[in-house]
């Protein structure tokens, strides 16, 4: 391959992880602060129609892109008002989830099949986009590219370094001691959840927005299994999430690079791999965690674990 | 005032009843609300559904034969669910259940229905505990949660079987359709009663056997005791030296083997032969009915029946309103989450506390 | 004394208790809380001085957690009121009670391990958005060297030992500035030298000024510590002291429980049999080079603090981990044989520790629980005999005298005693040579206390018993010998006969002596 060819591989690869990534910090979030939440891929569907129909509706991209993070939150709160009021096992809300976000996205949005829109323009980034080699890869991209950028940095910031984040992480570690504190943890898991469902929900905008520029059914295509699986491949660290989701990304774009220069491969076989290589992204570390013998690297203590009522 | 939630000490009795009714009128409500916000009759098209779904003898028929996979796959389901095993891996299975069934079925077309059939299942179920059994290798040696592998091998299965239809075992005389040349007759299953009974063909039989089966299993072995205990976790599995090792394996395998009898039954008697068409997502709606039947099995066949049935009404409904078949999925996502949210009130009862506080602030000395 | 106790005087504050002339910090007036069934807090009024420490005594269930939940603003009183400095409130939720100045330290640390000490002690008090860890770490670390308590504000809480941690607990309360700190059986974790620490510190703070509330059903504890001592018996205040009142101890524990107390349980001698449990340098996964023997007839009490290398050692010889360094035999077998083909009956039964998550199935019901452990007894073929296991469990719910008695009802039902009968019941059923029972009556009131004993007593008849236990006196009320355990090595093995022996267990169990450190 001749080193254009792979520069432009790579920045698709940039563009293909930048909705996983967005998917994967959300679903941090959300389980950080001790909520399951493997709805995101009817999230993610949601939010897809949701942004496409705003900005079609509107003309203003920024405000699709707004509608897919809102509605992707509006559907995380059916999740928070299952788990968290009535006490419903998360699993088995966010698969009902998964399958009512996929529903409704294919249901509202089969009149709109094959239609397009502007959406996001890539442009240059002056000065940073002349860089050779990482310009055109990183910085000759869209705007919502450039936010996901910082969004590892920001995730980590809330995380870590402030009053609401670490409350966040309490109440997925331990929710009495957050009650002890005089915190509401269901509360912050409500947050947690409706919080993660917006980027998740952005991850979802992106696709239709940025990445495609129309409409089609299943244009999620399975990216928020791959997002929740590769929290677990990052460790719940917002870092190692930008790591997986651009390998996962650079995978993809590969992957249909392949099947448009038209191989000999079957491109049923070609579009099995991503799964296989979910799968493979939850064996590495599993394989790694045992040969260090655990420790690092371990999901929030009260994860998926509901908060029963006192007395 | 105050709300106060308590366990519940005693089983609520008819009010399961009130509470199931109460959640799948709230769906159907928010169902006939999103049809009216896509333009369509609200009320109305809730009717078509219904008249679809009840309304004619051939539609219970017709509902009947759909509840079949569904429930198979719905047992497998609540057999790992019992044990908190989260295999959301049915629909793989079937496929990989299909495709096995379809090898021995054109391998050796051959041979009278008498063998040949047996053999196609034994294929069948065998492919469909492969399949499940992935997932339970990959958690028991390496830990790897069963929820996301299973689920990944759900969309392998399908490209699989697409894989084959598509390329090797594709009929040369299908005008370029993709699927498999027509199972010889004694690879097929018959309809009981084509004229009388529509579609409704013998595998139907494998319904009553392996709900007699599961029942017993759970309630009368010690196998079934010791995967019931298991389902309180691993710390009381090791106290009370249960197998659970051996458990997981069991019950992926199980569940695979009856998604994928579901898969060979669907392609030998429904189609006739192998093609993509065959995954509707009934591996999904046993996830669903399996939850909503509490993992119980008659519960599980009468609830795998009902969902049967609101995908006819979809078909229905899609004929008559043009409604997209997501809807049928809309559907079954609503009700799961209305269920869940209902099944809160089975198990804890909700109270007002008595303001008695603000009486006594008078009372003091 | 006699006088008290023939008034009862539940209803109205001893007035000659505290200074009259100083306002109360806390005053509980007349305040009740009932749980379905159970009234547990009957009309209670109690003031709470600063600058004294007040002792809350009664048995487990007697309602002392529920009253101090309240306090801390967990729950709302069904009837009655509580005063902070005079004034009226309403606690809605543990915030307001944090913000008026009542701080507890939970029996259950209420601390998240994966988190820093000084992201706990600001959790919820952040004061602003963002964090600055250097300066949370330094005012942690201002704070723990202010009341001398130790601590480095960085340190991982997982990592910290229990007594380490209950100190975060404390630094929690001075970081709120609390008024009134409530510990609620602070001494149930610590080693011996430990709690004097802990009551050094309780002094320390009452000196400047904070109110103390010290809950326990230890008598000596409070005794040693308390300014006042009020104590409750079924939800209700069964009379108050001061502790320089208080002459006789039995007095105390009669009113406490209601009746005599009779833990001095009359041992008769058992010729001790044939040894049915010999480890001999057992090593490896937290433990080091440990031996005991145990003989048919005998009990054995294994003491420590928790987390010195008991559950290691329990989980070794019930069959869990495998040895891996040194021998462990059982009833004359090795290990791997023991555990190749052992038997449900006649051989081994456990005992152990969490016998509502672990012993037993919370959603399962008693005839599935008694299942648990004994279904080879009653399976046929592959079918397992429902009618006979529903037989045992009712003879075992009739010869235990576990309430209420139907077999139909899920563990969760049970209270912690008859739960802990049950499940004693069940494994005494197995008919054990070997028996160990991992802190059998952690939690229990003195009444189930006592049957369990008597059981425990009764079995080594036929069984030689491993008692694993932090409470000493549970230890010498019942054991012929002891074995003190410190980071996973036994320090110290004598018979409980050899007084001179039996003085230094306390600072064996914190390594302060036999060579441990």
């Amino acid at each position: 391959m001749s080193p254009e060819l792979i520069i432009a591989l790579l920045a698709a690869a940039v563009q293909a992880g930048t909705p996983i990534l967005y998917a994967t910090l959300g679903e941090i979030i959300s389980e950080k602060s001790g909520v399951l939440n493997l709805g995101v891929e009817g999230v993610m569907a949601f939010a897809s129609f949701a942004g496409f129909f705003v900005c079609l509706v509107t003309g203003s991209a920024w405000l699709g892109f707004l509608a897919g993070g809102l509605s992707g939150a509006l559907l995380c709160g059916l999740h928070s008002l299952v788990c968290q009021v009535f006490l419903g096992n998360q699993v088995v809300s966010g698969l009902a989830l998964a399958i009512f976000g996929v529903g409704l996205s294919t249901f509202f949005g089969t009149p709109f099949v094959g239609q397009s829109t502007e959406g996001f323009a890539k442009f240059a980034l002056p000065g940073l986009a002349k860089l050779p080699v990482l310009g055109p890869i990183l910085f000759q991209q869209d705007a919502l590219v450039y936010l996901c950028y910082l969004m590892p940095v920001a995730v980590w910031l809330f995380l870590e370094r402030t009053s609401l984040g670490l409350r966040l992480r309490a109440a997925g570690e331990m929710p009495a001691a957050a009650a002890a504190a005089g915190l509401n943890p269901r509360m912050l898991r409500a947050l947690g959840t409706m919080a993660g469902g917006f980027l998740c929900g952005l991850g979802g905008a992106y696709i239709s927005l940025a990445h495609m520029h129309l409409w089609a059914t299943g244009l999620s295509g399975g990216r928020g299994w791959v997002a929740v699986a590769l929290v677990v491949f990052a460790f719940w660290r917002p870092g190692r999430a930008a790591l997986g989701a651009f390998l996962f990304g650079g995978f993809m774009a590969f992957q249909l690079r392949l099947q448009a220069t038209g191989t000999n491969i079957p491109s049923s076989l070609l579009l099995m791999l991503p799964y296989a290589l979910t799968i493979l992204a939850l064996v590495a570390p599993a394989v790694r965690a045992r040969a260090a013998k655990g420790g690092a690297g371990a999901a929030p203590a009260a994860l998926g674990v509901n908060i029963e009522p006192e007395g | 005032m105050n709300l106060t939630v308590r366990k519940r000490e005693e089983s609520l009795g008819w009010g399961v009843l009130v509470v199931y009714l109460g959640a799948l009128a709230l769906a159907f409500g928010v169902c006939a609300l999103l049809l009216t916000l896509a333009g369509k009759p609200g009320l109305g098209g809730m009717l078509i559904l219904f008249r679809g779904a009840f309304g004619q003898g051939y539609s219970l028929l017709d509902s009947l034969t759909k509840a079949v996979p569904i429930f198979l796959c719905a047992l497998g389901v609540a057999l790992s669910f019992r044990m908190q095993i989260w295999n959301i891996g049915a629909e793989g299975q079937f496929a990989l259940g299909a495709v096995g069934g379809a090898w021995a079925a054109l391998t050796f077309a051959g041979l009278p229905g008498i063998v040949l059939l047996p053999l196609v299942f034994l294929c069948a179920m065998t492919c469909g505990a492969a399949w499940g059994l992935i997932p339970a290798v990959l958690k028991l040696r390496l830990g790897v949660s069963e929820v996301i592998t299973s689920l990944m091998l759900n969309y392998i299965g399908a490209l699989l079987l697409e894989f084959l239809v598509f390329g090797i075992w594709r009929d040369p005389g299908s005008f370029g359709f993709p699927m498999t040349a027509e199972f010889s007759s004694g690879a097929q299953i018959a309809r009981i009663a084509p004229g009388v009974l529509g579609k409704l063909h013998w595998g139907v039989l494998a319904c009553p056997l392996a709900g007699v089966a599961y029942a017993l299993f759970l309630s009368r072995t010690r196998l079934g005791f010791e995967l019931m205990a298991c389902g309180e976790g691993e710390r009381v599995a090791r106290y009370a030296q249960l197998p659970y090792g051996f458990l997981v394996l069991l019950v992926l395998g199980l569940g695979g083997a009856l998604a994928g009898l579901a898969g060979s039954i669907e392609s030998s008697a429904t189609l006739g032969r192998l093609q993509p068409t065959m995954l509707m997502g009934y591996g999904y709606t046993a996830i669903v009915v399996a939850w909503l039947a509490r993992l119980k099995p008659w519960p599980i066949a009468f609830t795998a029946y009902l969902l049967a049935s609101f995908r006819v009404g979809v078909e229905v409904l899609q004929l008559e309103l043009q409604v997209p078949a997501a809807f049928g999925s809309i559907m079954e996502g609503a009700i799961l989450l209305f269920v869940i949210a209902g099944q809160f009130f089975l198990s804890y009862s909700v109270s007002l506390a008595h303001p008695v506080v603000a009486q006594a602030k008078g009372a003091r000395p | 004394m006699a006088e008290a106790s023939t008034k009862t005087p539940h209803c109205t504050p001893r007035a000659d208790i505290g200074c009259v002339d100083v306002l109360p910090q806390v005053r509980l007036c007349g305040v009740s809380k009932r749980f379905g069934r159970v009234l547990a807090s009957d009309d209670i009024s109690l003031s709470i001085m600063p600058g004294r420490i007040k002792a809350l005594l009664g048995e487990n269930g007697a309602g002392k957690s529920t009253l101090m939940s309240m306090l801390a603003g967990r729950f709302r009183p069904d009837a009655g009121h509580i005063e902070v400095a005079g004034a009226v409130v309403d606690f809605d939720s543990p915030r307001q009670a944090i913000a008026a100045g009542i701080g507890m330290v939970y029996q259950h640390f209420m601390l998240v391990e994966n988190m820093s000490v000084a992201e706990n002690v600001l959790l919820g008090q952040e004061g602003g958005f963002a964090l600055n860890p250097a300066r949370m770490r330094a005012t942690v670390d201002a704070l723990s060297r202010r009341f001398g308590l130790g601590i480095d504000a960085r340190a991982r809480v997982g990592d910290l030992s229990m007594g380490e941690r209950q100190r975060v607990e404390i630094l929690k309360l001075l970081y709120r500035e609390s008024k009134v700190l409530i510990f609620d059986e602070p001494t149930a974790v610590l080693t011996p030298p430990e709690a004097e620490s802990l009551f050094a510190a309780l002094r320390s703070m009452s000196a400047q000024g904070k109110a103390i509330v010290f809950i326990s059903h230890k008598l000596e504890e409070v005794l040693s510590v308390a300014d006042e001592i009020a104590i409750l018996r079924r939800g209700r205040i069964e009379g108050e002291f001061l502790a320089s009142e208080v002459q006789s101890p039995a007095e105390l524990a009669r009113r406490m429980v209601g009746r005599d107390v009779v833990l001095d349980i009359p041992r008769e001698p058992v010729q001790p049999g044939r040894v049915v449990l010999d480890v001999r340098g057992l090593s490896g996964n937290g433990l080091g080079d440990v031996n005991l023997s145990l003989r048919q007839g005998e009990i054995l009490a294994v003491v420590g603090v928790a987390g010195n290398g008991q559950q290691q050692l329990v989980e070794t010889i019930c069959g869990l981990a495998r040895p891996e360094a040194g021998t462990v035999e059982l009833l004359g077998h090795v290990w791997d044989e023991f555990y190749k083909h052992r038997d449900w009956d006649g051989a081994l039964a456990w005992v152990p520790e969490d016998r509502a998550g672990l012993a037993t199935c919370r959603t399962l019901d008693l005839t599935d629980n008694l299942l648990l452990t004994t279904r080879e007894g009653f399976t046929r073929g592959v079918w397992l005999d429902r009618a006979r296991a529903r037989a045992a469990a009712r003879d075992i719910v009739r010869e235990h005298n576990v309430q209420p008695g139907r077999i139909g009802l899920q563990a969760w039902q049970l209270s912690g005693g008859n739960l802990q009968k049950f499940v004693l019941g069940r494994e005494l059923s197995r008919r054990p040579r070997l028996l160990v029972a991992e802190q059998p009556t952690q939690g229990l009131d003195i009444p189930a206390t006592e049957a369990v004993w008597q059981r425990l007593l009764d079995a080594r008849k036929s069984t030689g018993v491993l008692l694993v236990t932090g409470d000493l006196s549970e230890a010498l009320a019942l054991a012929d010998r002891v074995a003190v355990l410190f980071r996973g090595r036994v320090l110290g093995q004598f018979p409980v006969t050899d007084t001179a022996q039996v003085e230094r267990i306390g600072a064996l169990m914190a390594g302060l002596e036999g060579g441990a450190l």
